[in-house]
């Protein structure tokens, strides 16, 4: 009782718990503060890295997914594809990119955009990787221009990014040949660079090609450089045999260009870029003058052109110019008066200082006329009555003028004169009479002579064929039939070797019989094996 | 209306909390002679712990909804998705039970534990007396609901576990995963710091 009364008394006598409520900062607050920080930085990470925005127009959106795919420049992600809409009359594909922090720098006129996907051209394969990954936006960036933030993208992965060291060409040629854009460029058989753009020059009539020849060996390309198309394979055959001259097999299928030192290599500078060279059409042309330009002139002929034809050689004073490249008759409506006009095309580069193609047809043509420039047919080849355009001044010929037909300027021709035609038949029969015809016929004489002696000496030939080798082939012969007669012997039908063959057999038959006896006692009585015959026993 | 019954703080007893054996009021903060574990007669500092998690939890919240939650990559595609374009997506290919309970689960369960929490501090701080039992029901499917928004976290990880194909096939974890679990974490220790008796406090003053 009293220790439950004291147990009583204690319970009253507990004092009162002193409450102190915690005062300050409670250490449980970093963690919403950390929460703070965290979300802060993520904020301003996602803030300072959001670049430009950049819209590019494309044709087609293929393989483009908004959200997804990206831009890559050197396999570096600097962007993604926000948007992709159309534009407002459905032609072109307007694709919205978010760019990185950064990109502001070279987002300028001169960078270009392009969808990296797979493709196969000019004998490469690109782009394999986007097979899996998809398709990606490619960039070629260029930090100096005017900052620009709308593209229009390329349709095609440009061959040349500006990053890649180089100079830029360009070739002159009369037609494209099997070049495309890819074909390669070869210097001493190494690739060296390649076709980038082509077209038609300003007259339309020659090609314009632009090359792009890498860091170091565009050195090479000097004032002197002569350039041919080295496509396919170039085969010649002549007194010295088969010559066949090509680059590589990438070139024999795709084409190419190669170029050489030319002349005098070690004092020639390193050209300037985008200076312009001939393309010759292979590496023996390059050895040969060639021109360009043509210009086209028309000469009316009073008379029968008659062994003229498209193709025909214009002349001038022997120098080749150019060629016919056509001929026809017409007649005049009201003077009903027949005219043949003749379309010729004269390369006046072929004449150092005849100038420019396009100067030379005005003024200085028409002081030419003035100074009895005509145009006469002449016969190159008398035997086939072919002729040939021959430019010439006559300065005693009638005044004429020089008159235009369309575009076209028309040479004054000149009626061709007998007398001529009779110098050069003169100067034919002088030629036949040069012939030593004499001497031709005791050469002949001679040859004769030596024939028959040739001839002599086979005949005597075949006389010792016959009387030496015949008799010893016939005994050949015999003794190789009495051969086959004995071994005929040795095996026939009842020679001794047939006879002990035909007896082994018949033994051997009959092993075979005592041996299927054993077996098949031993079938019937397999303990024989171990205890022996019945009969055997004691 | 019938009489408050007496509280163990009126009568100057002390609960263990965890194995509930009534104790005089010890002078000093001591420790349960059964169980050994620490005895107080509310959760010290309950309110402003929970108010501390809570705001922790609520700023993680939009990172953990905004950042990818896993990035997965087939044959080189690589896609990213929150849980909320996972959501559009599931719904958008017909699947719209399973993007229920993903929403449920991810994005309504998380917001609500938010919303429910705030609103009990907010009532204690207030001294508010307004339906006390419906509350301490409110804070009950508070931390019985907490676990469950794990699953997503589960699905994840269990996710980069399994899909390991190299090239052909392959997720992993993005950033919002983490800030996901983080929020699932804080929202659990801020429900479990809130001490449910602060609601029934407000009775007791009433009575005296």
């Amino acid at each position: 009782m009293s220790e439950e009364l004291s147990r009583d008394t204690r319970m009253e006598q507990l004092p009162e718990a002193e409450i102190k409520p915690k005062k300050g900062f409670s250490i449980v607050w970093l963690i919403p503060l950390l929460a703070l920080v965290i979300g802060g930085w993520l904020v301003f990470k996602a803030w300072s890295e959001k670049g430009p925005v950049v819209t590019i127009t494309l044709k087609s959106a293929e393989g483009l997914e908004a959200g997804k795919t990206k831009v890559k420049y050197k396999d570096v992600d600097i962007g993604q594809v926000e948007e992709i809409a159309l534009s407002d009359d459905i032609s072109k594909v307007i694709v919205k990119l978010q760019m990185q922090d950064g990109a502001e720098s070279f987002m300028t006129d001169r960078t270009r955009f392009w969808v990296v996907r797979a493709r196969v051209a000019a004998g490469k394969i690109s782009g394999l990787g986007t097979i899996f990954s998809g398709a990606y936006i490619g960039i070629d960036p260029v930090k100096d221009g005017k900052p620009t933030l709308e593209f229009v993208g390329l349709e095609e992965p440009p061959l040349v990014t500006t990053d890649t060291p180089g100079r830029l060409f360009g070739l002159k040629a009369e037609g494209l040949g099997s070049l495309d854009i890819g074909s390669p460029v070869y210097y001493r058989e190494i690739e060296v660079g390649q076709v980038v753009q082509y077209g038609f020059d300003e007259s339309g009539r020659a090609v314009d090609i632009k090359i792009f020849i890498q860091a170091p060996h565009d050195r090479q390309v000097t004032g002197n450089t002569r350039f041919w198309n080295a496509s396919g394979i170039d085969m010649s055959l002549n007194a010295t045999g088969i010559k066949v001259d090509t680059q590589s097999l990438i070139s024999i299928m795709l084409g190419g260009i190669a170029f050489d030192d030319g002349p005098d290599p070690l004092a020639a500078e390193p050209a300037p870029e985008n200076t312009a060279f001939p393309l010759y059409a292979n590496k023996d042309e390059t050895a040969k003058e060639n021109y360009t330009s043509q210009n086209y002139f028309l000469i009316y002929f009073n008379q029968s052109v008659r062994g003229l034809s498209v193709g025909s050689p214009v002349e001038f004073r022997g120098i080749k110019l150019g060629e016919v490249i056509d001929i026809h008759a017409v007649v005049d409506d009201k003077t009903r008066v027949f005219r043949i006009p003749v379309t010729v095309a004269i390369k006046p580069e072929r004449i150092h200082g005849f100038g420019s193609a396009a100067k030379s047809t005005g003024n200085d043509l028409r002081d030419y006329v003035d100074r009895g420039f005509r145009a006469v047919l002449r016969s190159g080849n008398l035997v086939t009555g072919q002729l040939f355009v021959d430019l010439d001044f006559f300065p005693d010929d009638p005044p004429r003028d020089l008159t235009f037909e369309g575009t076209f300027p028309v040479i004054p021709s000149r009626a061709t004169e007998i007398r001529e035609i009779t110098e050069s038949i003169a100067e034919i029969v002088k030629k036949f009479e040069k012939i030593p015809l004499d001497e031709i016929g005791e050469d002949l004489h001679r040859t004769i002579r030596a024939t028959t002696a040739t001839m002599n000496r086979i005949d005597r030939l075949a006389g010792q064929f016959d009387a030496e080798t015949v008799p010893a082939m016939t005994e050949a012969l015999d003794s190789l039939r009495s051969t086959l007669a004995d071994l005929e012997a040795g095996l026939g039908s009842d020679s001794p070797v047939n006879f002990q063959l035909r007896e082994a057999l018949g033994d051997f038959s009959e092993m075979t019989r005592s041996l299927r006896g054993l077996t098949d006692y031993l079938e019937r009585h397999p303990e024989s094996l171990i205890f022996g015959k019945k009969g055997d026993q004691p | 209306m019938k009489p408050a019954p007496l509280t163990a703080r009126e009568a100057n007893l002390i609960g263990c909390r965890l194995c509930h054996l009534l104790i005089p009021l010890p002078q000093e903060q001591d420790h349960c002679p059964r169980c050994g574990a620490r005895l107080h007669q509310r959760q010290p500092n309950s309110i402003a712990r929970c108010w501390a998690l809570l705001i922790a939890a609520m700023l993680f919240y939009l990172p953990a909804n905004l950042l990818p939650i896993t990035i997965s990559s087939a044959l080189g595609t690589r896609q990213s998705d929150t849980i909320l374009s996972g959501v559009l997506y599931l719904l958008n290919s017909g699947s719209w039970a399973i993007a229920l309970v993903i929403f449920v689960a991810s994005l309504f369960v998380p917001l609500m534990k938010m919303v429910i929490l705030v609103f009990l501090l907010v009532s204690v701080q207030l001294r508010s007396s307004w339906r006390p039992k419906d509350r301490t029901r409110l804070y009950r499917l508070t931390e019985l609901v907490g676990r469950w928004s794990m699953v997503d976290i589960y699905v994840v990880t269990i996710m980069v576990a399994l899909v390991r194909l190299g090239a052909l096939a392959n997720v992993e974890a993005g950033p919002g995963a983490a800030y996901f679990a983080a929020v699932v974490i804080l929202t659990m220790f801020a429900a479990e710091s809130f001490d449910p008796r602060l609601i029934w406090d407000r009775m007791e003053d009433r009575n005296e």
